[in-house]
């Protein structure tokens, strides 16, 4: 198992620096000058000129890059050109907002997920089975921007349950939460049903019920926990996913989050916050991948015993 | 199922113990609260030209210009102009300091205008207008040859050329005024609200990037107590969620151009008429084509394509009546402005018969309409329009969309075909569009796409220095008729309206002169 973390820790490592290199040249090769965007519409050439000089953009591209690379360590990632900050300052505070969104999120798709899933096993093929079902099927088919805007009209707007935009208080996480996590949580109950279903056809589930457990404790002790391995699986990717692609829920609640930032550096040709929000995204799926080996060799000893 | 029944209505009497929302009954008096799409990247107007919301509220400038009354004087109370028009002597305000209680004097007046030119970043145009002012810039002066302090409230400014607009110039919000004392301990300035002291009506108390930022009334200024105490600005990039949040009563006031004409025109004027605020976008959408083009650069084509288009069906189909048709360059609302200007009559078999004496056939004539991808809704219909109308005369304009940077940077080539864009002015004089877009070689290679008439566009350069106002107009509204009519270098399209609608806390607003999304908090009203 060492060997494997390590092996994956040299990946990931690998995987970082090809992903700041390939977003490094991609951004300078396009066409545009993202100072002349950041300039805005009414500067004049002469000072774009100027100022492009002055930020170095007009050196070439491996002095560019070496000096990004010697910055990044020192762990300087440079000034976003669209929200004068510095990048590590925004993505310090987004990250904050975009975890504490994801854990909200995955919490809920995971609890109703996998309490629905079970539920709709156990009473296969029953009304309320269907009814489960069919609530996950809706989950996965509804686009995310649709379910916020729904969430928030009908919450939100309509009810005033919960503040229509903004996190200053854990009651604003709760809509954009559900939004987030509702596609999750059908995919989730989908599988645990199907991965539920096919290992209680297992031998050893009939042992366990000839020596005398209950249908919950057969469920509970002995199905569950090998029901759960692809299940698992699919969680911490969707952490992954839920961490690095929050976009649409965040720019409807109005969340200061990191997938937010992300669009801004895009459409701003936002070059130093481009490179940070994307290292952190590569960052964040390389650790969900980390941790789904981790939690197989915990849940599996036949992994472990490989590793 | 009475278990899940049961559940689901647990759940639901949970939610409603989580409580409400502020509502409008709620909130704390003298509060403004209102909302923008986008965060601004900086306080500091020596780093910026559009991020005017907080420098036009903390700082103040020697003019500033008003709805009706056009500029008036604000730190500067007196003025004369020398009989060449190049030296300007000011008196300022007594009695002012900036919100730290630091006084305002002349040296600030002073060190602003060099800020500008030796920081060298934005907003560096009126400041070069000094004298000595290219020598600050590139590092060979530390000091304006052009300005000349007499004592703290007495100063001089001599311009290296005449030029009729810089009073109007001075109160564009880039000439803002900053403490020259503070500055020394302010390393932050236009990033830390605590760094960015003015001596306008307004405090920067917080700044948090992504999400608001907040200005409470400044109880050293000078001038009348405004009403809105504080301001909260929210930054909601999502339209519906602004739109839910001011019929929920959590904002005052909606910028309803950052909302579908669809619900404005559906919701808003049928709804809430009476609490609409408009006014022109004091600017133009125009079409420019290019005069390297194969086919473009024969003047006849171009007076043809702007007799192809009906700019009065886009204004009521596409702005649904909410703008004002433009005939000429400078713009309604600007001094200046031609009335009488007759611009290109909507004729498509005169536009036809002229593509036929040029000697084009039906379809020959074809180039790009760049598009840019962050264009708005409306904007995309503009180009669409357009382009169907053209293809009834007979000419083939391809609408393509371009990455934003890369149609920026496609302009400034002076290689691109053609493109519709709007121009808002900084300031009360034709000169902000008239040189912008034909002063000379350099920027109409990009901004007019290659117009080429040097004899004009010399024209155009002296006619800022032209002293006498009777005699600067005539001037302006010659060129405008050579520019439109003879070489229909430029085809003008319309001035938007600018529609706001403001909440029941609020009893009336007036926003800035020339249509800005930013707006002075004093000029709101509250009840």
């Amino acid at each position: 198992m060492k060997h494997t973390l390590l092996q994956r820790l040299i990946q990931a490592v690998i995987v970082l620096t090809g992903v700041a290199l390939l977003t490094f040249v991609m951004l300078r090769i396009v066409p545009g000058n993202p100072i002349e965007t950041m300039m805005g519409e009414h500067a004049n050439v002469e000072t774009i000129q100027r100022m492009t000089a002055e930020m170095g953009l007009d050196q070439p591209l491996h002095v560019q890059f070496f000096k990004y690379v010697a910055s990044a360590f020192r762990g300087d990632f440079g000034t976003s050109y669209s929200l004068g900050k510095p990048v590590k300052q925004l993505l310090n505070s987004a990250f904050a907002n975009t975890l504490t969104l994801a854990l909200f999120a995955a919490l809920f798709a995971w609890i109703v997920g996998i309490g629905c899933g079970i539920f709709s096993a156990l009473r296969k093929n029953h009304l309320s089975d269907r009814l489960f079902m069919g609530f996950s099927l809706l989950g996965i088919s509804l686009p995310v921007f649709m379910a916020a805007m729904l969430l928030q009209y009908v919450f939100a707007f309509r009810l005033h349950w919960v503040p229509i935009s903004g996190v200053d208080s854990w009651k604003g996480f709760i809509l954009p939460a559900i939004a987030l996590g509702w596609n999750s949580a059908g995919q989730v109950a989908q599988m645990t049903r199907t991965s539920l279903l096919e290992t209680m056809q297992e031998e050893y589930i009939d042992t366990a019920r000839a020596k005398g457990r209950g249908p919950a404790g057969v469920v509970v002790l002995h199905a569950l926990r090998n029901a759960m391995l692809p299940v698992m699986t699919m969680m911490t990717i969707q952490l992954s996913g839920l961490l690095s692609g929050a976009v649409i829920t965040e720019t409807v609640f109005s969340i200061n989050g990191v997938g937010r930032l992300m669009v801004q550096a895009i459409s701003g040709r936002d070059i130093p916050l481009l490179q940070g929000t994307s290292l952190l995204a590569t960052a964040v799926v390389i650790i969900g991948s980390l941790l789904a080996d981790c939690l197989y060799a915990v849940l599996d000893p036949r992994i472990r015993k490989e590793g | 199922m009475k278990k899940i029944f049961a559940l689901l209505l647990a759940l639901c009497m949970m939610t409603s113990a989580l409580g409400g929302i502020a509502l409008a009954e709620d909130v704390e008096p003298g509060l403004l609260r209102t909302a923008v799409t986008y965060d601004i990247s900086t306080m500091d107007v020596a780093q910026t030209t559009d991020n005017y919301l907080i420098p036009m509220n903390v700082f103040d400038r020697l003019f500033e210009t008003r709805p009706v009354d056009g500029v008036v004087k604000s730190l500067a109370t007196d003025y004369s102009v020398s009989a060449d028009g190049l030296t300007y002597s000011f008196t300022l305000r007594e009695g002012v300091v900036f919100s730290n209680g630091s006084p305002l004097t002349a040296s600030d007046v002073q060190f602003s205008f060099e800020r500008l030119l030796k920081m060298a970043k934005q907003n560096t145009e009126i400041a070069l207008e000094v004298a000595g002012a290219e020598q600050v810039m590139n590092g060979e002066a530390d000091t304006l040859a052009g300005f000349s302090v007499i004592d703290d409230t007495h100063f001089t400014v001599t311009l290296s050329a005449p030029n009729a607009g810089f009073l109007a110039e001075l109160s564009s919000p880039a000439m803002s005024i900053v403490d020259a004392e503070t500055m020394a301990n302010a390393p932050k300035f236009g990033q830390e609200p605590a760094d960015t002291i003015g001596s306008g009506p307004y405090i920067v108390t917080e700044w948090v990037a992504n999400d608001h930022y907040t200005l409470v009334y400044n109880e050293k200024y000078w001038g009348e107590e405004p009403s809105a105490k504080k301001v909260i600005v929210w930054v909601i990039p999502e339209p519906s969620t602004q739109n839910e949040l001011f019929l929920n009563g959590e904002l005052d006031m909606i910028d309803l151009a950052s909302l579908d004409s669809a619900i404005v025109a559906s919701t808003y004027k049928t709804q809430y008429a009476d609490k609409i605020v408009s006014t022109r976008k004091v600017g133009m959408t125009y079409l420019i084509l290019n005069e390297n083009n194969e086919y473009l650069k024969d003047v006849r084509v171009r007076k043809a394509i702007g007799m192809a288009i009906d700019v009065d069906a886009i204004i009521q189909g596409i702005f649904m009546g909410d703008a004002t048709r433009e005939n000429g360059i400078i713009p309604t609302g600007v001094w200046g402005h031609n009335d009488a200007l007759e611009g290109f009559p909507y004729d498509p078999d005169g536009a036809r018969a002229m593509l036929k004496e040029a000697g084009y056939k039906e379809g020959e004539v074809h180039f790009e309409l760049a598009l840019d991808s962050t264009a708005n809704t409306s904007t995309q219909l503009v180009y669409a329009f357009i382009s169907e109308q053209l293809e009834a005369v007979g000419i083939r304009a391809e609408i393509k969309s371009h990455e934003h940077s890369a149609w920026l940077a496609l302009r400034s080539s002076g290689e691109m075909d053609s493109f519709v864009a709007r121009w808002g002015m900084d300031y009360n004089d034709p000169a902000n569009i008239m040189y912008t877009f034909f002063g000379n070689a350099n920027v109409a290679k990009g901004r007019s796409l290659n117009y080429a008439d040097e004899e004009v566009m010399a024209r155009v350069s002296a006619a800022r220095a032209i002293v006498d106002d009777a005699e600067r107009e005539k001037e302006y509204q010659a060129l405008e008729k050579k520019l439109i009519q003879e070489d229909a270098a430029w085809i003008p399209m319309f001035t938007e309206l600018h529609l706001y609608a403001i909440g029941e806390r609020v009893a009336s607003f007036t926003p800035h002169w020339a249509g800005f999304s930013d707006f002075y908090a004093a000029d709101f009203v509250l009840k």
